[in-house]
């Protein structure tokens, strides 16, 4: 704080007007907004009927968005092991001696965090695609075709296909993230270790894990953040289907609210959505510190 | 490190095939994953060269006549708007990041400097943007805009992208700033500088390289940004690249090296950005999670 200089009141409030009001007028602004017509039945028009917390309860008792829900759930679990996870595991590889071309893996494996996520999925539905995809033409190739089939049409299946672009594009971003921790600490620790005979796996978990136990829960923070809004890559793939077996909650908000046009209610999904992302990002942060709590080394 | 050498020493020839398949192992697996990563971008430049009729046939083999008038078609039809959308692109994300360092930079310094009322409130107020499901804001966003008018104009999603990037790039000055002396600005007000000139022309050049660090966040997020596109974009000429690939989806399915080349010209800004300066964007993208 500067304690010298006492700049005008008037030169400060001047400065942040602006970006104050701006920022206000795009955030909190909408969430009121999106408070007062969840209380009406409003179908876009001029005509709007209030209904107090009616929405409310419909969404209480909506099973499709409970669904929508799960499959956040689904892609935030398989997330945290799937990119978190086995970023980890390459950490600890290229961390290792033996691993050599750090440098591209770094560069190739960060590469696809940086593309869009409509691309990512125009390359993954290329991939699953029935005639022309790569997914089929392995199993051809490999003698395999009888287990040729249109991927995304599978209601079974789909989740775990449309995650597995989700992980695939953000392993390396995780695993950047993590190295770049691990370069921070004392290579001596390792050697020292090494020294005292502890394998590669005790090295793992009694070592490197408390070492970077922040940024791994930085990470499994943003794992779970980025997943709560899973919505272009779904948007891309899928648009939810077949009928409601890959839907995501922002997917199911956008639906009601622009398909069918029912946006008093796609405003309670709305604020439906806000709340149950908090609950469920703090309640990880919550339980991600309390699992870790004894393997500190503070 | 001295006995470090002498166990190396030591370990039996048995020992050394162990360690010698373990690291081939390891090293393979890695390369797999690397170039897994770098493989969409090698195939759909190659089949981008192939005419439909040659790809259908062999998805995967080389290009024998290799070919560039599916960049002729996406580039010469004006259906496509290829060029269109890229300048709308190019337009959003420039005008949206220097709005965010501008604001970013000015809210930032004056959290972290500056003591007056409000100011843990409206620190307070930042976090929350940060905290804040985005994502819950689509539909409320398209109705305030539509209600106001501001929806569908050429200026639409710079409002919303300089909003949502400003909390990060808030704390990454302020948290900047904190790490640079206070005497800097001290001894430009005895030598009768003003708040505002010594904010622009004394404080802006040291704290350029997080600012720096923002930009490259943003470009990326700009870039590629597509649910509010989606949703406040009505015009097709106003639509940003990620929003122009969808209409893609529908119309030309089944020709993927016509889609391939749309992908490769629009993704050719960033990807060349990336590979060029890739040191300095994946430190800055890791300061910013980190940080951020």
């Amino acid at each position: 704080m500067l304690r010298s200089i006492k700049p005008k009141g008037r030169v400060i409030a001047l400065f942040l007007c602006i970006p104050v009001v701006w920022y206000v007028f795009s955030v909190f602004v909408p969430l009121i907004t999106a408070l007062f017509y969840s209380l009406f039945e409003w179908k876009g028009g001029p005509n709007k009927t209030f209904i107090g917390l009616e929405n409310y309860i419909s969404l209480i008792k909506d099973g499709t968005f409970w669904e929508a829900f799960s499959h956040n759930i689904y892609l935030v679990l398989v997330c945290i092991v799937g990119q978190v996870g086995i970023a980890f595991v390459f950490v600890l590889i290229v961390n290792s001696r033996l691993t050599k071309l750090k440098g591209i893996h770094r560069t190739f494996g960060f590469f696809p965090s940086t593309i869009s996520a409509v691309c990512i999925g125009f390359i993954w539905m290329m991939i699953y695609d029935y005639k022309r995809g790569i997914l089929n033409w392995i199993l051809e190739v490999t003698g395999h075709a009888d287990k040729v089939k249109v991927w995304l049409n599978e209601p079974s299946m789909v989740m775990a296909l449309v995650a597995i672009p989700l992980v695939w594009q953000f392993i390396g971003y995780y695993m950047v993230i993590l190295l770049s921790a691990i370069a921070s600490v004392d290579t001596e620790i390792f050697e020292v270790a090494e020294l005292d005979g502890a394998n590669a796996f005790q090295r793992a978990i009694y070592i490197v894990l408390p070492l970077i136990k922040n940024t791994l829960l930085v990470c499994i923070t943003l794992c779970v953040a980025g997943n709560m809004k899973a919505f272009d890559h779904i948007y891309t793939m899928t648009e939810g289907g077949p009928g409601t077996s890959s839907m995501v909650m922002a997917m199911y908000g956008y639906k009601v609210s622009f398909a069918q046009m029912n946006m008093g209610y796609g405003s309670a999904i709305s604020v439906g959505i806000f709340i149950v992302s908090l609950i469920v990002i703090g309640g990880s942060q919550k339980l991600v510190n309390w699992l870790m709590r004894d393997k500190g080394v503070e | 490190m001295a006995q470090m050498e002498k166990i190396k020493g030591s370990r039996t020839p048995a020992q050394k095939a162990k360690t010698g398949a373990l690291s081939f192992f390891l090293n393979l697996l890695m390369l797999v994953f690397s170039l897994s990563c770098i493989f969409p971008l090698v195939w759909m430049f190659y089949s981008s060269l192939k005419t439909k009729r040659v790809f259908n046939a062999d998805i995967m083999g080389l290009p024998k006549e290799p070919t560039l008038s599916n960049y002729q078609k996406i580039l010469t039809n004006a259906d496509y708007h290829i060029g269109q959308s890229m300048w709308a692109s190019v337009r959003t994300t420039v005008i949206s990041i220097l709005f965010i360092a501008l604001f970013g930079f000015i809210v930032g310094y004056i959290l972290s400097r500056i003591k007056f009322k409000g100011n843990r409130l409206l620190y307070v107020m930042f976090l929350m943007g940060m905290l804040i499901p985005v994502h819950s804001l689509l539909v409320p966003i398209y109705i305030v805009f539509n209600k106001t008018g501001l929806g569908n104009q050429w200026f639409t999603l710079i409002i919303p992208y300089v909003a949502f990037g400003l909390p990060m790039a808030v704390f990454l000055v302020e948290g900047y700033i904190k790490g640079i002396p206070v005497e800097l600005e001290e001894a430009a007000a005895i030598d009768g500088s003003s708040f505002t000139r010594t904010l622009f022309s004394i404080i802006l050049p040291v704290a350029k390289p997080i600012l720096v660090t923002i930009a490259i966040i943003q470009v990326f997020s700009c870039w590629n940004e597509f649910s509010f596109a989606l949703v406040l974009i009505k015009d097709v000429r106003l639509q940003t690249v990620p929003l122009a690939m969808t209409m893609f989806k529908g119309q030309f399915a089944s020709d993927y090296p016509k889609i391939m080349s749309a992908m490769l010209t629009t993704m050719a800004p960033v990807v060349i950005l990336y590979f060029v300066f890739s040191k300095q964007i994946i430190k800055g993208m890791v300061a910013g999670a980190v940080k951020g």
